[in-house]
C-alpha cells in the first residue's frame, strides 16, 4: 500500500492541476476588444486586462492604449464576450466615449445574454470627425477614452486622433492662443 | 526493454505534454493564489512521482 501511495499522490497533484487549470484558467466569462482603425485590427484579449490590474500603475488599471486614428477615419470596434460557464449570463452593454472626465457621447446601451458555453457579441462605429471639437486646429492631436461597461466590469480604451500631417490651405486661419506674461 | 516500461514512458510524457498545453493556454487567466496552488502540485508531483520510482528500485 504504501508502495503505491506516492503513486496516488502524484496522480492527485496531476488531476488537481488539470481541475486548477479548467476552472480557474478556462471557466467564466471572458471579452475580448477588436478594434480596426484605418487598415489597421488590433485585439485587445481578455489576459491583457487582468494583467494591466495587477501590473499597472496606480490609476492605470484596465486602460489601454491603442494606435492613433486619423481624423477622417471611422474607428470599428467589436466587442466579444465568451461565456464558458454552466449557467447563462446576462448583462447590461454600455459604451461611451469621455475626455477629460466628461462624457462626450454615448455610443450604445443594450443588454447582452449569452448561454452557456456560447458568444455573444456588440458593433459599434466612432466617427473620429464627429468628435473633434470645432476650434481643434489640424495640426493639433486629440485624445478620448471608450470606456465600455458590462455590468460592473469596466474597460477603458484611450484614442488618439492624429493631427494633419499637412494642413490643408485655407482662409480660415486658426485662432492663436494667447500667452499670459510671465510673472514677476 | 519490457514493453510496460514504454507504455509507462509513453504515459508520463503524454500526461506532462497535456498539462504543459494547459499551462501555456491557460495560466495566463489564472489568479496569484492558484498560479501559486498549481506551482505547489507541480513541485509535490515531480517530489512524489521521484519517491515512487525510488521506493519501486529505480
Amino acid at each position: 500500500m504504501r508502495r503505491n501511495l506516492f503513486l496516488y499522490l502524484t496522480l492527485a497533484c496531476f488531476f488537481g492541476l488539470i481541475v486548477i487549470f479548467i476552472v480557474d484558467g478556462y471557466m467564466g466569462v471572458y471579452d475580448t476588444v477588436y478594434v480596426t482603425s484605418g487598415e489597421r485590427p488590433e485585439k485587445i484579449e481578455a489576459d491583457f486586462w487582468l494583467r494591466q490590474g495587477r501590473a499597472a500603475p496606480a490609476g492605470m488599471e484596465n486602460s489601454y492604449y491603442i494606435s492613433s486614428a486619423d481624423r477622417d477615419e471611422k474607428v470599428f470596434f467589436r466587442y466579444e464576450v465568451a461565456n464558458r460557464r454552466f449557467s447563462g449570463y446576462t448583462a447590461d452593454i454600455e459604451v461611451a466615449v469621455w475626455h477629460n472626465q466628461e462624457k462626450v457621447h454615448d455610443v450604445i446601451s443594450q443588454p447582452i445574454s449569452i448561454e452557456a458555453f456560447d458568444e455573444g457579441q456588440a458593433e459599434w462605429v466612432i466617427d473620429a470627425t464627429e468628435l473633434l471639437p470645432e476650434a481643434l486646429p489640424p495640426e493639433q492631436s486629440y485624445e478620448y477614452t471608450v470606456i465600455i461597461k458590462r455590468g460592473e466590469i469596466e474597460r477603458k480604451i484611450i484614442m488618439r486622433i492624429n493631427q494633419r500631417a499637412y494642413p490643408p490651405e485655407s482662409p480660415i486661419r486658426p485662432v492663436p492662443v494667447p500667452v499670459p506674461p510671465p510673472p514677476r | 526493454m519490457k514493453l510496460e516500461y514504454v507504455l509507462f514512458g509513453f504515459g508520463i510524457l503524454f500526461s506532462l505534454a497535456g498539462v504543459g498545453y494547459l499551462a501555456v493556454e491557460y495560466v495566463k487567466y489564472l489568479s496569484e493564489v492558484w498560479k501559486l496552488v498549481a506551482l505547489l502540485l507541480t513541485v509535490g508531483m515531480f517530489a512524489c512521482l521521484s519517491k515512487y520510482f525510488e521506493d519501486i528500485g529505480w
